[in-house]
């Protein structure tokens, strides 16, 4: 076969434009990574091929958590808004989370600009059709076209092309989504490689257009009023934002969903892999709760410049002629017309424990896999794993250690660690439940939790350090104040606070006020935060236990074969990994650590006993 | 999260269970010497304790002597973990050994996971690398021992009692976690008075459950075994040979002991508690004897075991007769009676068939006695595993409900603020009882919470 070799070589190779691509692409080429984005379709980047909204609860802290080690989502979503919301403002402080619609074409635009203006970033429309390797090393990607570019690394962001399967009623047909080719090169390239795959789905309800929507029969839910934004960086949204509507299905839903479910693949059988739990079709809803009589949908707004509404709350895989039938059964939905039908999609995943906690694939060094391909559902989730995936391909590269979060840091490290040692049955979301140090994983303290990282690695700007600094400061005046145990002076070199011209001027884009806000939250919380933090630290010693690599995991004596089997399916970096793999036992835990405390030849001192009498 | 905490202080019998006139308990960490002095006095030995020095100290449980005690005190990192440690020789009685594990406990230690001392001192550097091996085949037989204790073993009762009390907290938490994860605000407020009570009730059950370890009576007061039987017929000697003393008066004359005689002894680990009754007889003429009657009685219904001893040289006599009424008169139901048969050195005057339903033995030559003992520790057998699968018998278990019930106490506290009260931070406390209960159950996983909500509630867009 002829190949077209591209000229020069590639550092990072992004296969796919999606949102974890777009943000693995922008992470790898700003830390100077010369960088090639594979898209098979240049006006699909950062395509919201479900409902275009940001953040939610759990979600909106990680868009936060992005935002403060340089993503770019977070800044796309407060340019793009249309209505926003901050959920959970009636619970605690450590739930709040932010929310945004977005207009689909402007978040597509913004994101695409922000890609071409990227320094070091190349974007190619051509379809990935294999990862190009030689022996056991990789090479970089062939394409469909039969060029090929080399890489040092390459980076997945397949959503859900890989072998994608469109259902609609009895109806189905190959797929990426809808109206897009899927990949069909890839998956078998993987298999050759030996990994293995997995299938999962997902689904999108149907849109319909606003002007036959009867918007007096349904609930306003205005946006706040200033939004909340979730960047950092960001000063005030540009728009005048708009509403989104609430209306409920009834008995009547209920009756034409119920005669219809065998046309249902879901429920025929024909669609058998698992769907995310918390997207129910509305078969789903109707079939396992019969005692609710009815269910809140949320009447959502695609854009300004456009009067397509998203149906939140009505994903199906019904026929398209039951769908209009239970559309129109609800109440203001009597005369809409459909002007997308609902569907549900099957695609290929690569099961998440073959990678590392860097996102590389054990298999092969240099292949980095992030978003769907992983098992994960959301743009958020994605994103997040598209930009640690950038940073880490970039810091290997480097010669540098990877960047790998901390449960009791991240959203981001709970998402990933959960993803690594344990794996997914169903498509991955983020829930603050997951988190086991949930009051110190706040939207408001992302930036002191994540931001020194940024600035370490070179993805937020060093002109927001001073800035950053000082406000640091400032909230630990704020939360100390009491105690008298820091003064001013020490802080910023004065005795008195200082007001709030002086200091928002010095510290934008933060303010005092924002300060004094999250100090008060930590005092709030402090005798919990302070058992969170003690538990924390008692596991970060055994984050420190690295778990060499030539360790013979299977000649450890006393191991039962199960846990061996887990252990060596996930391969755990340090002993907190290892004890965090269901069913590890405490024994396990002490016989690896023997084992890790022999091999590294240097006893372990467990504390330091220096104060000690 | 399984993983062995070195911050905490743990504590652990260092000697071989079971079998052994003295017993030793361990105590290792940075709070091993405040946690003795809490049950140890007097306070004055722990103001300059000298290490490697023996102290005789006495154990108190609620003001009361449990048992006089040799103590002795080490300094990190002087010791064999490498941590603080106070070692404490007690008498081995299992009773004595559980209460100075709970008094432990109940200051502030963890119970030791198998092997976790030596696993200090290897970490502290106490011992050699070459050594790891050897530490690796102690965790593994040490483990092997403790199976019966360890996770996920429980069986019986105990363990569908913590099972369920686990399911409600659960729910309860799973009822926190939908709403601090519902975007939409879709579901009902929570009732949060109904939530307390629910809570309450829970930590009700807990508690009831972690005082069960006070309670369990074997455990607590040892065996009780009676020895009932007509005047004369070797009762006394029967204690004497079996206790190795002279401990009762023995004469030849009927009536000797005209008082019950109780002997605490230890039969394979096992605290066994003798009462010799006087001789039930009708011509019981002055107060004593009365007295001694009345006590007789009470010792039989008492009894856990019953060991009715006749002469097997002589006919069933009036007051044999006199004995098999009075225990089945007094005998409280489930009672095990073991017939025994005594002077088996004398020629016998009873048939084979009636001796083959006891056990022949000769309190003058010790014939039948061993074996009259392994009869006995049996029965001990039998009886405490019935007793173990009802009440709380392992310290980790009461460590770990009592831990659950700390932290659901204090969600009373929280409710209190009424509807709107803090969610978020009565989940923390939901959660830390349920990790409490990790170290008998294992983990409550955020995946078992998540399918709780997705079965009971109707969430998601």
């Amino acid at each position: 076969m002829a190949y077209f070799d591209y000229p020069g070589n590639f550092d990072v190779i992004i296969v796919g434009g999606g949102h974890a691509g777009c943000e693995a692409a922008l992470a790898a080429s700003g830390m100077g990574m010369k960088t090639l984005m594979i898209t098979h379709d240049l006006d699909t980047i950062a395509l919201m091929s479900c409902n275009p909204s940001i953040g939610g609860v759990g979600k909106g802290q990680i868009v936060r958590e992005l935002d403060a080690l340089g993503g770019h989502m977070a800044r796309v979503t407060d340019f793009s808004t249309l209505s926003a919301r901050m959920l959970n403002t009636s619970r605690g402080a450590a739930v709040h989370s932010p929310r945004a619609q977005c207009d689909k074409k402007l978040y597509q635009s913004a994101m695409k600009h922000a890609l071409e203006l990227a320094d070091n970033l190349a974007l190619i429309q051509d379809e990935a059709a294999q990862i190009w390797t030689e022996g056991s090393r990789l090479r970089g990607v062939i394409t469909a076209r039969n060029t090929r570019y080399t890489a040092g690394c390459v980076i997945l962001t397949t959503g859900t092309f890989l072998n994608g399967v469109v259902h609609i009623g009895a109806s189905s047909f190959r797929g990426g989504r809808y109206n897009h080719p899927p990949s069909d090169g890839l998956s078998p390239s993987l298999v050759a490689l030996g990994f293995k795959l997995g299938r999962l789905k997902t689904g999108t309800p149907m849109r319909l257009n606003g002007r036959t929507i009867d918007f007096s029969e349904c609930e306003e839910q205005k946006p706040d009023e200033p939004p909340a934004l979730f960047s950092h960086f960001t000063g005030r949204t540009q728009r005048k934002l708009l509403s989104c509507w609430i209306t409920r299905t009834g008995s009547r839903a209920a009756a034409v969903v119920r005669a219809n479910l065998n046309k249902s693949p879901l429920y025929s059988g024909r669609i058998k892999s698992a769907g995310p739990r918390y997207c129910p079709s509305i078969e789903d809803k109707i079939v396992k709760f019969p005692h609710h009589p009815e269910h809140i949908l949320f009447l959502e707004p695609e854009g300004f410049d456009t009067e397509e509404y998203y149906v939140n709350g009505l994903s199906t895989s019904l026929p398209e002629e039951v769908q209009l039938e239970l559309v129109r059964s609800i109440k203001g939905l009597e005369r809409a017309e459909l002007m997308r039908a609902a569907y549900a999609i099957e695609y290929d995943y690569c099961p998440p424990q073959q990678l590392d906690y860097n996102l590389e694939s054990r298999m092969l060094p240099g292949l980095f896999m992030a978003g769907q391909i992983n098992g994960t559902t959301g743009y958020e989730e994605a994103a997040a794993q598209g930009l640690m995936a950038g940073i880490n391909a970039a810091l290997k590269l480097k010669n540098l250690a990877p960047l790998i979060l901390g449960r009791d840091e991240s959203y981001i490290g709970v998402m990933i660690d959960d993803l690594i040692s344990k794996g997914v049955d169903e498509p991955y979301r983020i829930y603050t439940a997951r988190a086991e140090y949930r009051l110190l994983l706040r939207q408001d303290n992302a930036d002191l939790r994540l931001m020194p990282h940024g600035f370490r690695i070179g993805l937020v700007p060093e002109r927001f350090k001073t800035g950053f600094d000082l406000y640091k400061n400032t909230v630990e005046l704020f939360r100390s104040r009491d105690k008298r145990s820091i003064s001013w002076s020490k802080a910023c070199a004065r005795k008195t606070p200082p007001d709030h011209q002086e200091t928002d001027g010095a510290m934008a884009p933060w303010t005092r006020a924002k300060a004094e806000a999250t100090a008060k939250i930590e005092k709030e919380y402090a005798s919990y935060i302070a058992l969170n933090l003690r538990e924390a630290e008692k596991m970060k010693r055994f984050e420190h236990v690295i778990i060499p690599e030539r360790l013979d995991l299977a000649a450890i004596t006393g191991l039962c074969l199960e846990s061996k089997q887990k252990l060596l399916k996930v391969r755990p970096g340090t002993l907190a990994q290892a004890a965090r793999i269901p069913g590890i036992t405490p024994t396990d835990i002490q016989l690896l650590w023997v084992h890790v405390s022999r091999m590294t030849k240097t006893n372990t001192k467990i504390s330091d006993r220096g104060g000690r009498t | 999260m399984i993983i062995p905490d070195t911050t905490q202080t743990i504590v652990a019998p260092a000697s071989a269970p079971g079998l052994g006139a003295i017993a030793v308990v361990r105590l290792s960490g940075p709070e091993a010497h405040n946690i003795a002095s809490a049950f140890l006095k007097p306070l004055s030995a722990f103001k300059k304790p000298r290490p490697g020095t023996s102290y005789l100290l006495k154990a108190e449980e609620n003001g009361r002597l449990l048992d006089k005690i040799v103590v002795i005190f080490y300094r990190a990192p002087k010791s064999y973990t490498g941590d603080d440690m106070v070692e404490i020789f007690c008498h081995g009685s299992p009773y004595i050994i559980s209460r100075l594990l709970r008094l432990s406990i109940a200051n502030g230690a963890r119970e030791a996971a198998p092997g976790e001392f030596t696993l200090r001192a290897f970490m502290n550097g106490k011992l050699d690398l070459t050594q790891a091996e050897a530490v690796n085949d102690l965790i593994i037989s040490e483990s092997a021992a403790s199976h019966r204790a360890a996770i996920t073993q429980v069986e019986g009762e105990v363990s569908s009692r913590i099972r369920k009390l686990r399911g409600r907290l659960v729910d309860l938490l799973s009822e926190l976690e939908v709403r601090l994860d519902d975007a939409y605000g879709e579901l009902p407020a929570l009732d949060s008075e109904a939530f307390a009570g629910r809570t309450a009730a829970a930590a009700a059950g807990i508690k009831t459950l972690a005082d069960s370890f006070e309670h369990g009576r074997h455990l607590k007061h040892g065996l009780r075994v009676t020895i009932a039987g007509a005047p004369n017929s070797g009762k006394s000697s029967l204690l004497n040979r079996v206790a190795d003393s002279d401990r009762a008066i023995v004469s030849p004359k009927a009536g000797t002991t005209r008082d019950t005689i109780e002997e605490r002894i230890n039969l394979s680990g096992f605290t066994v508690i003798f009462t010799d009754t006087a001789g039930i007889s009708p011509a019981a003429e002055d107060a004593v004897e009365r007295e001694g009657m009345r006590r007789s009685i009470k010792a039989l219904k008492a009894a856990d075991i019953i060991l009715w001893v006749r002469d097997i040289s002589k006919r069933d006599s009036s007051a044999d007769r006199r004995v098999a009424a009075a225990i089945k008169r007094a005998a409280a139901p489930g009672t095990e009676l073991i017939k025994v048969f005594n002077k088996s050195d004398l020629p016998p005057a009873r048939g084979p068939g009636e001796t083959a339903e006891g056990i022949s033995i000769s309190c003058r030559t010790g014939r039948g006695v061993d074996a009259l003992k392994d009869l006995l520790v049996g029965e001990e057998r039998k009886m405490f595993s019935a007793e173990s699968s009802s009440v709380i018998t392992s310290a980790r278990h009461y460590s770990a409900l009592l831990g659950a019930h700390g932290e659901l106490t204090r969600i009373g506290g929280l409710v209190g603020h009424g509807p709107e009260f803090p969610l978020e931070l009565a989940a923390e406390h939901l959660r830390g009882a349920l990790n409490a209960l990790a170290d008998i159950l294992g983990e409550t996983t955020p995946e078992e919470i998540l399918g709780r909500i997705f079965e009971k509630f109707c969430v998601g867009k």
